[in-house]
Order: structure tokens, then sequence, then C-alpha cells
């Protein structure tokens, strides 16, 4: 975008901050701004066409590694798909920027817009609601199969057993084996996804179904079940009606605007593929170069180089391609003897900054006044009120604040006992009726929001992913107050209002 | 490159006797003038005024092809003409493509391509010498001078004149083409950078250019080599040399070669490495390059560069150097000459002032805030 250069990664520990890189000079400016127009205008005029092509070619790449039988590759095969598997990886996170980028575009200009002709910019998103995903369908099978799990009597290990325990328990069950036919069947299309964005060490749901099964059994916990049909009918009716009423604030040139920034949203939709993508990008892009790592890990591990596959995630890519060109003969690299001494090291300092994750400060160094990012702003949640707050909040961490501000991301008013959740791993401990408070959430939170009552979040801006989801669910939702899971504790009773942005706690 | 030899714009520049030259002037010169300011208001301006275009360009052509080529010249171009049936060893029976390149063609900013005519399969010297004479004269067809006109290279008074007429001349050898096609360096539907394409069919590539068939297409990542897309389509029909008219022709592909791939994957590759290093020569403008298979000779000889240009749909400058009036043109007066056929010059982009809201203007100036966007 022509006033960033994108982000940087700083890493504390194995945890990433993101800070912006802005562009100062006004001729760089300038040219970045010629060619983004050039980029960008002919992927808004068919987005449709473009954004298949881009699918088409994920789906082409996931059917190619999905359908290798690895074991079966001799040693230069497998070592030539490893680089495969990563160059891919890199091409697929090439395209999440790109749309990424074209699609936040479409939808500020649509906000700058509302605002010029008398809107408030934060409806726009309101307006883009109600799109189906592929995310909502994997809720939609997770109902599913609760409501199976009941009728077929076999709940109770679901909600009390730990999901391996679950596993066996139902398998000597006599309807037991025919759920679980159902489940895998759900696992080969829903299942090839990990826990977290950009982590080739952590699992995907069909080699560790676990988070498929705790979330079953959370909404096993809340016996209505959850109408998603209903759901989505009250998303788009609420959706429309508000696009009408702000039709009918507006005439002329002005209306015409609106229609067109409207249908040019529609078309290329963000708060759509803000979800979407994750199925075909974020949560999927590293699993070819996973399993391939993990085969070549399971032969070095069987020729006693390694003590177990997955050490190979410990080591750096340079090391492992430096190590595998020296072991083909290509120069002369560094030998697997010195790479291994390190990874015990390396396994113990990732465990250490893991359990640091919760208690690391929100942001790091000097807090500005005002970014220029507006990916910064709108998706990051780093607004102008979210900064001050967070200068506001450095000496006094913790002390009761009557009233906390935020964006106000989906609207409603509900009142009821906070749950502060600061990893995701803590995810199981949300009961239905709870009103979710925590730092933000990504996919891997998104069935929660099946048995919450109201979501606030410490960052966030309208693009949020707690906010598109909470406008998906017809809960309010507040994001962007910077000092939420500071402030308010576990059992505390609540009030939101995602009309006014505003939380009130009773302590 | 296939071999050959240029005959310059300098060369060409002071050619015509003074009698042509005053003549043709005087019709350049002429016209009505009402029309050429604002030739979008009222469709019969436009009629009128590529009336007037076509019987310009018709008489000039008239003029042009009259005269015969000064001594010297054609002195100059028997002697390389010879040389070239040396060098390749064909004698009499060398065939060459004769084409015209416009000094300002081809330019990054607005695309003369196509406007010129290009004479293949021409043999025995006096033929060339007339193929230069009618490459030269095709500087003065309606489309190229209309396409003049809207580009702005004539300068403020809106008309032509002889002096803007610079053209150079190429004559080289005709390829005995097998497959022929484009590679662009950056995808020309979503501009990305990251992949080429390239299109090809069997016979010469002027079935691809014109967009007469459905190419083979593969998508290629710039920076692996590894090809990420390959559709090979039906085809159905070729560009063959039709030795009796002198002309490149579209005919039924013969049902061998239908559904079969016209490139080989080891071209496929090669032909990107060597459009990436022209693009590479060409300060990193996105380029797209023609090429040509020659059938009988070894790969990777075989391999032919034709011309590349840069993609001028993509490239700076493109809104500003197009004049306000983008109505498009009505269909332009057909072409005296049959051997010279023209594509339509006009771009078919959509007046983006048919539209109140344009997204990427509104983000630059309202969300960036870009100065002056």
């Amino acid at each position: 975008m022509p006033p960033t250069l994108g982000s940087v990664n700083r890493l504390a520990g194995t945890h990433v901050y993101i800070g912006t890189i802005d562009v100062a000079t006004p001729w760089q400016i300038q040219a970045r701004a010629a060619r983004f127009g050039q980029y960008v205008s002919p992927i808004l005029a068919d987005f449709d066409r473009y954004w298949s092509m881009r699918a088409g070619e994920l789906q082409a790449a996931y059917d190619h590694f999905d359908d290798l039988d690895l074991t079966a590759l001799d040693p230069a095969h497998l070592w030539v798909t490893l680089q495969d598997a990563y160059a891919f990886h890199r091409r697929a996170w090439f395209i999440h920027f790109e749309v990424m980028y074209v699609l936040t575009a479409n939808y500020l200009a649509f906000y700058a817009l509302a605002e010029e002709i008398g809107l408030e910019g934060s409806q726009v998103s309101s307006f883009l609601a109600g799109e189906q995903t592929f995310y909502g369908k994997t809720d939609e099978q997770l109902w599913r199969l609760a409501a199976r799990a009941r009728e077929l009597g076999i709940g109770g290990p679901l909600r009390a057993a730990s999901p391996r325990e679950a596993i066996s328990q139902i398998q000597a069950m006599p309807n037991g084996t025919s759920w679980l036919s159902d489940f895998n069947s759900f696992l080969a299309t829903y299942g090839q996804r990990t826990e977290e964005t950009c982590r080739i060490d952590t699992p995907s749901w069909i080699e560790d179904p676990s988070a498929a099964l705790y979330t079953i059994g959370s909404f096993l916990a809340k016996p209505a079940g959850f109408d998603f049909h209903a759901a989505r009918a009250a998303a788009v009716a609420e959706r429309d009606a508000q696009i009408d009423a702000a039709r009918g604030q507006l005439s002329g040139d002005n209306l015409q605007r609106f229609n067109e920034a409207l249908a040019s949203n529609q078309a290329a939709n963000f708060a759509w593929w803000n979800e979407e993508h994750n199925y075909l990008i974020d949560r999927r892009a590293a699993i070819p170069a996973r399993r391939v790592t993990l085969e070549l890990g399971a032969r070095l591990a069987a020729d006693g180089v390694l003590n177990a596959p997955d050490d190979l995630f410990y080591l750096f890519k340079p090391e492992l391609f430096g190590v595998m060109n020296s072991a083909s003969g290509n120069n002369a690299g560094p030998k697997w003897a010195e790479l291994t001494a390190m990874i015990p090291d390396r396994r113990a300092y990732f465990e250490h900054w893991r359990t640091r994750g919760p208690e690391l400060p929100t942001m790091l160094g000097t807090i500005p006044d005002t970014v220029p990012d507006p990916i910064m702003i709108e998706v990051f949640g780093l607004s102008g009120h979210f900064l001050q707050t967070l200068k506001g909040a450095g000496g006094d961490k913790g002390e009761a604040t009557a009233e906390i501000r935020g964006f106000p991301a989906a609207k409603g008013v509900v009142e009821g006992t906070a749950k502060v959740i600061t990893t995701v791993a803590d995810i199981s401990k949300v009961e239905p009726g709870d009103i979710l408070v925590c730092g933000g959430t990504t996919t891997e939170w998104t069935p929660v929001f099946g048995i919450i009552t109201a979501c606030v979040c410490d960052t966030g801006g309208s693009l949020t992913h707690a906010a598109i989801v909470s406008r998906e669910y017809g809960i309010p939702c507040v994001v962007g107050t910077a000092i939420a899971t500071q402030v308010i504790k576990t059992g505390d009773r609540i009030r939101v209002d995602g009309r006014a942005g505003t939380v009130q706690v009773f302590a | 490159m296939p071999d050959g030899y240029a005959v310059t714009v300098d060369a060409l520049a002071g050619w015509l006797p003074p009698a042509a030259r005053a003549e043709l002037d005087q019709l350049l010169a002429s016209g009505p003038e009402a029309s050429t300011e604002h030739p979008h208001r009222r469709h019969h301006e436009h009629e009128a005024h590529h009336r007037h275009l076509a019987l310009v360009a018709g008489r000039a052509r008239e003029i042009i092809e009259d005269q015969p080529l000064p001594a010297w010249l054609a002195d100059a171009v028997a002697a390389a003409h010879a040389r070239l049936a040396s060098r390749t060893g064909r004698g009499a029976a060398l065939k060459v493509a004769v084409r015209s390149s416009a000094a300002a063609e081809d330019g990054a900013s607005a695309s003369f391509a196509g406007q010129y005519a290009t004479y293949l399969g021409v043999t025995g010297l006096p033929d060339v010498l007339g193929a230069i004479r009618r490459c030269w004269a095709s500087g003065f067809s309606a489309h190229a001078l209309e396409y003049r006109r809207r580009a702005g290279s004539a300068g403020s008074s809106g008309g032509t004149t002889i002096e803007d007429h610079r053209l150079a001349v190429g004559v080289l050898e005709l390829v005995d083409v097998r497959s022929a096609g484009v590679v662009f360096t950056m995808d020309p539907v979503s501009g990305d950078r990251d992949r080429l394409i390239v299109e090809a069919n069997w016979g010469f590539g002027e079935s691809v250019v014109s967009g007469q068939v459905t190419p083979d297409h593969w998508e290629v990542d710039r920076s692996s080599g590894r090809v990420l897309a390959e559709h090979v389509s039906a085809k159905g029909s070729w560009s063959v040399f039709d030795d009796d008219a002198g002309v490149v022709a579209l005919r039924p592909l013969p049902t061998e070669l239908a559904g079969q791939a016209s490139l080989s994957a080891q071209e496929v590759g090669y032909l990107c490495q060597a459009a990436v290093r022209i693009e590479a020569a060409a300060d990193g403008v996105p380029q797209d390059v023609e090429w040509a298979i020659a059938r009988g000779l070894p790969f990777p000889d075989s391999v032919y560069i034709l011309q590349h240009r840069p993609e001028t749909t993509w490239a700076p400058g493109q809104r500003g150097a197009v004049p306000e009036d983008r109505d498009p043109a009505p269909p332009a007066a057909p072409e005296p000459d049959p051997r010279a056929p023209d594509p339509t010059p006009d771009p078919k982009a959509p007046d983006p002032r048919a539209k109140a809201y344009d997204p990427v203007a509104y983000a630059l100036r309202n969300v960036f805030r870009v100065p002056g966007a």
C-alpha cells in the first residue's frame, strides 16, 4: 500500500510482534500509488475470476501434495519434494497478501466514502455480513456431529474424557463406529487445518483431532444446539435492513456512489474472504511442508541421526537445506552432528517462551500516537483510542475501571459473567452463556462463538476476526479496548454494549 | 533472432522526391479540422472524420508506391540482401519477412504495435524493394494516422506531417515455423509479476497474437521455473504460410496436431528463461516476447526470439498518455491493400468516467491520502 511497506516482525523469544514500516518520502508514495492503482484496478474489475484462478492454483497444489505417497519416495525425490513444498508455502503467502491488500483497499475506500456521505464508517462491515464461509460450514458440521452423538447416546465420553480416551471409549460403544466413521469423513474435508498460523510444528486436525472433539464436547453442554439457518437468515436480514436504512438517507450522486461501492465490496468482500481464506492459506499452507519434513525426520530417526522425527522443526530452514545439500554432495555445509547437538536447547527455549506467552505485554517499545497503515488500524486495531488507552494503562494495571471503551464491532447489549481467556489452549474453559474476554481471536476460536453471549477483545478493529464472526453469530462485540483482559477478571459481572462500543464492569 | 538487415530511419527519411513530398504534405494538412477537435461529440462527425482519413491514407499510399527507391538506397539494399542470401545459405530461394518499425513505436506509454505492415515470404530483390516501399507507406494507413493523432505523437496540431513519419524497415529471414506464440513476463490478467504466461500454437504466431484460436497456455512460477498450470487446448486452426497468395493464412489444423501440446516442457522452460533475461535487459519493465520455433533445427538453435515490447497495458503513465477522448472509435475504413491487414487500434478499456465511484482512486485519495491522487 502506498503509505506503508507492510510489517516487520520483531521476535520476543518465539513470539512475533508486528511493527509497521512507514514510507516517508513523497516520491516513493507517489510511485507506489501509481503501481498500486495499476495492479489493483483490473483485479477489482473482475474479482471473482481473479480469486477463482488463485483458489484453483492453491487447490491444485494441495491435490498434488495430498496425493503423494511420501513413504514410497526415494531419498532424492523426497528432498526435491521438500524444496517444492517450501516453494509452494512461499507462493501461498504471496497470494495471501496480494488478495489481502486488494480487498482491504476496497473496504477502506468504502469506509471513507461512507463517512464522506454522512454514514458511520463502522457500519460498512455490517453491510458485508452474512456470507457463507468454509469455516461457517465447519462449525455447522461440528454442531451436526454433536447432535448426532447425542442421538446415538455417545455424548458422555465426548464431554467427560480427554480426546484420545474419548475415541477409544466411543469405539467400544454400540453406535460408536458409526459416529466415528461420520467424524472421519468430516475430517477428510474439514480437517486440513492446523491450530495456528505459520506453525509447521503444529499438527492438522487429521493428525490430532483433539480440538474438534473438544468443540463437539462443548456444544454438547448446550443442549439446544445452534440453529445455523436461523442465525444466517437473521444476519442477512439485519444486513439488508442496514443497507436499506443507509440508502434511505442518501440520494442523487451520493446514492449512486454508495451503490457502486457496495457492489464492488459485495463482489470483492473482505469480511467474507478474511474467514474463507484461512482454509486455503493460513491454516493449510504449511501442511505439505510439515508432512514432508516429518517423513524425512522419520527416516533420519530410523537411521539414528535424529532422536525424533519432529527434531527437524528445531532447525532453521537454511540449516536444514544446507545439510541436505551437503549430504547430496553439492557443497560443504554443516554436518548433522553439529545441528542435532543444538536441538535439546532449542526445544527448551521454545517451551520457556510458550509458557511466557500470556504474560507478555500487548505492545513493546515506544507507543506512537497514530500509525499510518490502515491494515494495522482496521485488522489489528491500532486506533488512536487504542494507543492512548494502552499508554494510560502502563502504570496502573489491574485497577478497576468502571467503563472500558473500544470499537463497536457488532451491535446488541448483553449483561453476564466474564470468562477471561488469554491463550487458545484454554478455550475449553469457556462455558455456554459466558461473555468471552480475550486478547483477540483467530480462526481456531470460531466455534466458541456458538456458545458465548458476547465478546470483548483487547485488540482489533472493524475487520478483526472477532468482529466479523460476532456479526455472523448475532452477538454483541467490542474490540480494541486495549485493557479488557487486564481490567476484567473471570467471574466479574459485565455489561457489553456492542453499538456504543462500551463495557461496564460491575465487579 | 532470425538473421537479417535493417533500412534505418535516416536512410528512409529523405527518399521521396521533392514533388511527391510536397503533394503528400499538402494532403496531410487537409481535413475536417472541426471534427478532429471533438470527434466524440457526434456520431456523424465520426463518420466524416474516418471517411476523410481513409481518403488521405489511400491517396498517400498511391503517391508513395508510385515512387521507385533512389538508386543509392536500392543498391545498398541489394548488397545487404545478397549477403543475407549467402549467410543463410538459401541463395535465390531466400524467403524474408519485411516489417516496419516506427521510431515512436513500442514506447512504454502507448502501444503503436501492429499499426504498420509486415510482408511475409517475400522472395527476390524486386519484391523486397517493393515491400520496403509499402512498409514505409503503411505509416499513412487510416489506422496509423488515427492512432498517432489519438496518442498525440503528432504534436499540438492534431494532424500529422511527413516530418513525424519516422519509420525503419527490417528484413529478416522467414523462419520455417513449427510453433510460435508469446511469453508475457507478467500475468496480463492479474498483473502478477511472480508468474510468466506462455501462449502457443502450431504454425505461425499470427493465430495466437490475433486471438483467432484458444492457444495452449502455461503459467510458470518466475523464481522456481515450476509450471503452475498447463492447458493444452483443442486449437482447431493454425496460421500457415500460403506461398501462392504470399500471406500467412488461418487454416484448419491437421487432426494429428489438434489436442497435442505445441511446445515441449523443455521449450517452455527455455522460453521463460529467455524472456526473463530480455525483461532484465529492458530495465525490468514487463515485456511480451514473440517467439517462434523453427522446424528441422536442433533445440535450442530452433528457438527464435522475434520481437519484444513493454506490456503497455500495465506500464506507468498509460492514463496520461491516452488523450481525453476515450470513446471507442467506429469501425475503421477497409484497407486498400489486402496484404497489410491492420488490427483495430482502440483500447477496449471501459471509460472510468462512466462510473461515479472508482474504489482504487478513492482509496488512494481518501484512505492513503496520496497528494494529487
